[in-house]
């Protein structure tokens, strides 16, 4: 009775999270087999756990079969339901491991999306929700998706014990624009956000200070925030860190952060994050490394139309998404230097949007 | 004096006065401006008005039309309607018309030329409704043929249904046989009427057409002109569903099958086919699934871009502005076998009616029996031709060139080189290359060479031409230079194999057996065989020395999409390179390297994260002033090297940047020259953004979309043109529509191939991502008001929704105050509802149509329902009302024990504080399970319930559609219109022969109500005289006694018994008037009942007349019909 759609075989653990997402998009059914068979803990993690219990939770209709050893996992995607979602995120990551796909999700969903995560707000592994909101977000208004798009971070929470507490809130779209972003244009603006929770409220100046000496040189429009959480708010663990980004004058958006390390000062902290700021800014392009993957798939479901990007080279990830996508979506990019980019090694991708029309959202 | 004729007034040729005459005439030539300007105030805003009406009519809804404008794919034309109505005439006097050729017979598309930017596919529609469907979807103007003798017929009404649900296509009518009707003035009335009732079915003044009779077989040829030309002036809106799927009408349909497996299972296995058609729609990308309708859910094999067949004439071969006669002539009609040549990918096919043998000289022959022959007269191979020849490539070169086999491998090949050389005198060898790999395939590459290794610039003995077919997607072709391991390896295996002939020059190696001594230079030369193993040994040496000799550009497309390198290997080539390049410049980074290159080895467990671990050490270099200086031209407040963002135009600014770009660019004195351009360009674009912005403000939002479109379009168009390679192309953009391709589907079902007509139309429709999975769909439906039963609940109903033709079985739901959806049992009349069915996803706001059955035999309009997709989900949430009875078992005051609405205290547990009520109104609660009868149950109400009343639960039950999805396959039939799908219950009983079941409880009878009768309201004395008056009981029993009205005696006065009497007279002098008034009326009446009963029979017997007249019109027509279809054959078929 019902066609056999083809199922799409993968291996590893890596890359866990785009496929699934690209699943999804796509309807195809995924097989993600050997996922650590060799590790003395074998199988999924909490975490990936975690993100499919979130995956199942936002979509109707979908079935995730895990073997009994947990290295292999079966994915038959439903619809992308949305609505009101509450969910606690393991101590083992932080929310922005989970935001980073239900982001790519959360535009083509039936309901406008209204999640809460609970965990952890920032670390060292994924973005920290300051980047997500003042980052993430802006890059999905380049495809058109930005009224009532929104991060409130109720609560931080600093790791280990976390306790931070964030509401994303996600309008649906039909159908996302096309994408034609080839000038970086030059820095116009820094901004950042230091904050620091049940530390002395001082770290957060003192962070600010640090990366004013290095940052002054260059433009007076810089402003650096103290943001500032008490008592509740503050999560269950002490931490600071700052979060910086420069925009341009097209809205190319470069980001860095650097979050406190145990016996490392708040300044060093500072100016691990301002010189990793420098670094992407002298990457150049008009998205960075982080968000490669984010603007490439947005790229593939816009409209039957050649969408264009100029970025730096691509990231281990980006490379595993491309041919992810290529196997799900059928799309290919056009990869070639960028012209006019001279010494530096960007490149402009292009590709033809596969005409992506949000099913899921309702007419009634 | 006076008879002498005046002199004749000659103006002045010439002079002050010629020159004012001059002025003037031209003045009074030219446009005055007064003469439109209105008179008056009221009719200046008229006019006004107008202008602004008129302008609104030119809006639409701006909608993208991704059909290219310059090689459009040919329009479909489609010719509809009833059997015996003239199509396959209109069909052949069209085709007759464009291509001079008249077709004996007419079967599948025709394509034809018929302008410089257009073509034409006339398809013709049979009688059938699935190919009505069909053809409906994909259609781009339909010629509706109607019988004007005798006017509309069901299917055409049906199609225009159809065509309504699909978007609506173009529509032409045509009105044939009226040449049948005599009298002109019932031929004005015929003509009127039915144009009339064409115009309220398509729009008021649709274009229809009238074709008098036939002439040898045609209509007459001016009629077909001026219905051509109507045909190539026709403009088309994009429709919003054929915008956004690709799809072909296929005008060919071959089987692949080896004929050995179809042998062994007896043409049952699955066959491979190919499909060939025009692509229409949006772009046919790779990997997407195809839906043929009537067929099913295909996998696309494969798919190929063929030569144009019938090809649009380009600037090369037309110049002129009208098409040369010999365009005219083309025709493709595959099906039909014009000229019996059939062209595949690799392939030509030659049909040859009978039997054909050579020398038969009176037999006319056609095209390929020609090439045939042709071909046959040739005694010797092209080897031979060409050895014979002498070609001398330039005209002092003193050797010709020689056509060498190249069977042998490459060492035989390599021996033969040598010899070469040792042959030649060696001293003209490297001035000339004819057909070497640097020279067929990148110059560029060739210079690169050319410039670091000495050896290599002598080695041009290469004498092979690479193939391009195998050659992986590239997009630049310079970066043929990186190739990697895997890479090469397929090259060395293809090269190995191939035997073909070649030509080349005699004198060109030189060097040949130098070849190996330095062959751990860069040389990549796929040719030899021997250096294989060799130059894999020492790859990693030769990637070292060619990274550090030239800068490397890497195909980043190729490394991703179709090597087998891991991410990871791909970036660390990347780096291996970068730090080769920086390890000159400083130690430093070197360092940071090797410390990245032990990171990754173990960071196996931390890969899924999307920030990379931040390294001091690697940031250390922004300590450095300089290094932090160094990206100062990345601000808005740093000065820039840019010459596009130095746009403030200061002679300052100018002048410094051109000091600064002088010395860097004097070397090539074109470039800068073209940078200057681009930089004037662009200061000339900002000029005139700053200061044109008033008049560009002034553009409406409707001209700013148009605007967005086109530029957009035009980047789609340029953005891959520069991709030369097709298979890349393809790759990347799929296969534009008016491509003529060939598409291989396998696994197709046999009957497809051994039932296949070509009279009925293949459609090959492709489908989208989301299309292909399965869900519940949520429609709002409405039940056509031709339609003359209701459709019920879980009735199949066959649905014509997307590409797609299936059978389902919905479900009516109608949305009950926001709060539920709930169950209709039957669809509503003159109303929509909801339909929820399982079936296969469709985009929402795609219209649908939906049939009881699409048998040709089902009497009256077929169209059941018309809607519209809402929504598209995994579940429902439809529910139908329970309602859950029983009666009082014991009433106290408020509460009452309730018996037989459940039947264990299991139930009743459930329902627990459910809300009940009674018939009377009064309201209730569930409250707990009784022990002793089983499933009763105690319930608070908010009176006193009576033992006769019913409390009843009211509960909703949530049902969901049944799974059942059934794809109309009628192409797979032998005898396509009898598909038939899942029946009616009604319709199994009556073909089992099986009676209705009669449930006794569900038979309808007569309801018995006694008449209750109520205990009169008894008020206690003592409560009663505590009442308040107002409330206490008023009824009181009737007089006995007469009063004194009744009972006083009256006597009359003389004048007053007089006075009565008169009255009295009066009054029966009145009566008697009235009386004999009716009677006269009553008589005048009959009189005219017999007169109108007298006209009646008139009437009847005019009507009978009338309809005896008419039956015997459409007795003539059926015999005509049917003479017509023995005179002419079995071509048309009469259902």
């Amino acid at each position: 009775m019902t066609l056999p759609s083809s199922l799409i075989q993968f291996s590893g653990h890596h890359y866990i999270r785009h496929r699934l997402v690209l699943s999804i998009l796509s309807g195809k059914p995924i097989r993600i087999d050997k996922i650590r068979p060799d590790d003395k803990n074998p199988g999924l993690r909490d975490y990936e756990i975690s993100l499919l219990r979130i995956l199942e939770k936002a979509t109707n209709g979908t079935v995730i079969e895990i073997s009994v050893t947990g290295t292999a996992l079966l994915l038959k995607p439903g619809i992308i339901s949305g609505g009101t979602l509450t969910h606690e995120c393991p101590l083992s990551r932080s929310v922005g491991y989970f935001l980073d796909p239900l982001i790519m999700l959360a535009p083509f969903a039936k309901k406008p999306f209204q999640l809460t995560l609970r965990g952890i707000t920032t670390d060292d592994h994924d973005l920290s929700v300051d980047l997500i909101r003042t980052v993430t977000l802006p890059h999905l208004q380049l495809f058109g998706i930005s009224d009532g798009l929104e991060l409130r971070i109720k609560k931080r929470g600093s790791p280990p014990a976390g306790g931070g507490e964030v509401h994303f809130l996600c309008p649906i779209v039909k159908q996302v624009t096309t994408l034609n972003f080839i000038e970086p244009g030059k820095i116009k603006r820094i901004r950042g956000i230091a904050h620091a929770v049940r530390v002395s409220p001082q770290f957060s100046n003192r962070m600010i200070e640090a990366s004013r000496s290095v940052l002054n040189r260059y433009i007076p429009d810089i402003y650096l925030y103290s943001d500032v959480y008490k008592g509740e708010d503050s999560g269950k663990s002490p931490g600071y860190a700052l979060s910086l980004l420069a925009e341009s004058t097209t809205s190319a958006i470069y980001c860095a952060e650097a979050t406190s390390q145990p016996g490392v000062a708040p300044e060093d902290v500072a100016l691990l994050a301002t010189r990793s700021l420098l670094a992407e800014i002298s990457k150049g392009g008009c998205v960075d490394e982080r968000h490669q993957t984010l603007v490439l798939l947005m790229m593939v479901l816009g409209s039957e139309d050649v969408g264009r990007c100029r970025m730096g080279e691509p990231t281990l990830r980006t490379i595993q998404f491309l041919r992810d996508v290529h196997s799900l979506f059928g799309t290919t990019f056009k990869i070639v230097p960028a012209e006019s980019s001279g010494s530096s090694n960007q490149l402009m991708y292009s590709c033809y949007g596969t005409g992506y029309v949000n099913v899921n959202r309702s007419l009634a | 004096m006076d008879d002498r004729p005046h002199k004749a007034h000659r103006p002045s040729q010439s002079g002050a006065k010629a020159e004012k005459k001059k002025g003037k005439e031209k003045q009074q030539n030219s446009f005055n401006e007064k003469a439109f300007a209105p008179k008056s105030g009221r009719r200046a805003e008229r006019q006004g008005r107008r202008k602004v009406e008129k302008d609104q009519t030119r809006l639409h809804v701006p909608l993208v039309n991704r059909t290219p404008d310059d090689e459009p794919p040919p329009v479909i034309v489609a010719i509809v309607g009833p059997p015996g109505v003239g199509k396959t005439t209109l069909l052949k006097s069209l085709v007759r018309r464009y291509t001079k050729q008249t077709l004996s017979e007419a079967k599948g598309p025709i394509t034809v030329v018929a302008g410089k930017k257009r073509r034409l596919t006339f398809v013709e529609c049979n009688n059938d409704l699935n190919s009505m469907i069909d053809i409906g979807k994909i259609v781009d103007l339909v010629l509706l043929m109607i019988d004007g003798s005798f006017g509309f017929e069901m299917e055409s009404f049906e199609f225009l249904n159809v065509l309504q649900s699909h978007g609506f296509p173009k529509v032409i009518g045509i009105l044939t046989h009226l040449d049948l009707i005599k009298k002109a003035a019932t031929l004005r009335d015929t003509k009127k009427a039915l144009k009339k009732r064409f115009w309220t079915e398509i729009y008021q003044g649709a274009k229809l057409f009238y074709l008098s009779g036939v002439l040898n077989g045609r209509y007459p040829d001016t009629e077909i002109l001026n219905l051509s030309r109507f045909v190539s002036v026709m403009k088309f809106r994009p429709l919003v569903f054929r915008n956004t799927h690709p799809y072909l009408l296929a005008d060919r349909l071959e089987d692949l099958t080896p004929r050995e497996l179809i042998r062994t299972s007896k043409g049952k296995c699955d066959r491979t086919v190919t499909v060939y058609g025009y692509i229409h729609g949006t772009n046919l990308r790779l990997g997407t699934k195809v839906h043929i309708p009537g067929v099913g859910d295909l996998d696309v094999k494969s798919i190929a871009k063929l030569g144009d067949p019938c090809p649009l004439p380009d600037m090369n071969s037309e110049k002129r502005r009208k098409l040369s006669e010999k365009k005219k002539l083309l025709v493709h009609a595959p099906m039909s076998d014009v000229g019996g040549v059939v062209y595949d990918k690799d392939a030509v096919y030659v049909n040859v009616p009978g039997s054909f043998t050579r020398g038969n000289a009176d037999v006319p022959q056609g095209e390929g029996e020609r090439m045939v022959m042709d071909l046959q007269d040739v005694n010797s191979t092209l080897e031979d031709a060409v050895a014979r020849s002498s070609i001398k490539l330039f005209g002092s070169s003193s050797n010709a060139l020689v056509v060498e086999d190249n069977t042998g491998h490459g060492e035989h090949e390599h021996e033969q080189h040598s010899n070469d050389g040792d042959e030649d005198d060696g001293d003209d060898a490297d001035s000339i290359i004819s057909e070497d790999e640097a020279f067929s395939e990148d110059e560029e590459m060739e210079d690169d060479e050319s410039g670091p290794s000495p050896g290599t610039s002598a080695h041009t003995g290469r004498s092979q031409r690479r193939q391009p077919t195998r050659v992986l997607p590239s997009i630049g072709k310079s970066s043929k230079r990186d190739i990697e391991y895997a890479e090469s390896d397929s090259e060395f295996e293809y090269n190995e194999g191939d035997d073909y002939k070649r030509v080349r020059f005699d004198e060109t190696d030189n060097h040949i057996p130098s070849d190996e001594d330095d062959d751990d230079d860069d040389e990549q030369d796929a040719d030899n065989d021997e250096d294989l193993p060799k130059w894999k040994r020492n790859i990693s040496h030769l990637l070292e020395s060619s990274s550090s000799q030239r800068p490397r550009r890497r195909d980043w497309t190729k490394l991703i999409y179709s090597s087998d390198l891991t991410p990871a290997q791909i970036l660390s080539s990347n780096k291996e390179e970068d730090s080769r390049e920086s390890e000159e410049i400083s130690t430093e980074i070197d360092e940071f390297f090797h410390v990245k290159k032990s990171d990754s080895t173990n960071d196996d467990e931390t890969l899924d994260q999307t920030k990379d671990p931040l390294n001091p050490r690697a940031l250390q270099q922004w300590e450095d002033e300089e290094m932090l200086d160094s990206i100062r031209n990345l601000f808005i407040t740093g000065a820039s090297g840019d010459a596009d963002e130095e746009s403030e135009g200061d002679a300052e600014g100018a002048s410094f940047e051109d000091l600064e770009s002088g010395p860097v660019d004097t070397t090539n004195e074109k470039s800068r020259a073209d940078a200057l351009a681009a930089k004037k360009a662009e200061l000339k674009r900002k000029f005139d953004e700053q200061y044109d912005e008033p008049s560009s403000s002034n553009v409406d939002f409707y001209t700013e979309k148009k605007d967005e479109m086109a530029r957009q379009l035009e980047l789609n168009r340029a953005e891959f043109a520069a991709i030369e390679d097709p298979e890349t192309r393809a790759l990347v953009e799929g296969y534009a529509p008016g491509a003529y391709v060939r598409i291989e589907l396998g696994d197709v079902p046999c009957e497809l191939v051994n039932h296949f007509d070509p009279t009925y139309p293949i459609i090959v429709g492709g489908l989208l991502a989301a299309e292909e999975r399965f869900g519940f769909v949520q429609v709002r439906i409405k039940r056509h008001r031709w339609y003359t039963r209701t459709l019920k609940t879980n009735d199949p109903l066959i649905f014509s929704l997307g590409w797609r033709r299936f059978q389902t079985v919905p479900i009516y739901s109608l949305d009950d105050h926001s709060i539920r959806m709930r169950m209709l049992k039957y669809t509503p009349e003159h109303m929509h509802c909801y339909g929820t069915f399982y079936g296969p996803v469709t985009l929402p706001n795609i219209g649908f149509c939906a049939f009881n059955t699409l048998t040709s035999d089902a009497p009256g309009f077929r169209v059941a329902a018309t809607g519209v997709v809402l929504d598209i989900d995994r579940s429902v949430k439809i529910v139908k009302k329970l309602k859950l009875t029983g009666v009082p078992l014991k009433i106290f005051k408020n509460t009452a024990f309730i018996k037989d609405m459940f039947s264990s205290a299991l139930e009743v547990a459930k329902f627990e504080g459910a809300n009940i009520r009674t018939v009377s109104g009064i309201r209730g609660q569930v409250k707990k399970a009784l022990p002793k009868p089983d499933g009763a149950f105690r319930a608070t109400f908010e009176d006193k319930v009576l033992m006769s009343d019913i409390v009843f639960l009211r509960a909703w039950y949530s049902i969901e559609p049944r799974k059942f999805y059934n794809p109309v396959t009628s192409l797979l039939l032998s005898d396509k219109n009898q598909w038939s799908g899942m029946r009616l219950t009604g319709q199994v009983r009556r073909d089992e022969g099986q009676k209705t079941p009669l449930n006794v409880n569900s038979t309808y009878k007569r309801i018995e109500r006694p008449e209750r009768r109520f205990n009169p309201l008894k008020i206690p004395a003592k409560l009663q005289s505590a009442l308040p008056y107002a409330s206490k009981p008023k009824l009181m029993k009737a007089q006995s006694r007469q009063t004194y009205m009744q009972k006083r005696a009256v006597v009359m006065e003389p004048e007053e018994k007089k006075a009565v009497a008169l009255m009295q007279q009066i009054r029966a002098l009145r009566k008697d008037q009235v009386a004999r008034r009716k009677e006269k009326k009553s008589e005048r009446r009959e009189a005219q009942r017999k007169k109108t009963e007298k006209e009646e029979a008139k009437q009847l017997e005019k009507d009978k007349e009338k309809r005896k007249e008419h039956m015997r019109a459409a007795g003539q027509k059926s015999k005509r019909e049917a003479e017509a279809e023995e005179g002419r054959g079995s071509k048309r078929r009469k259902t």
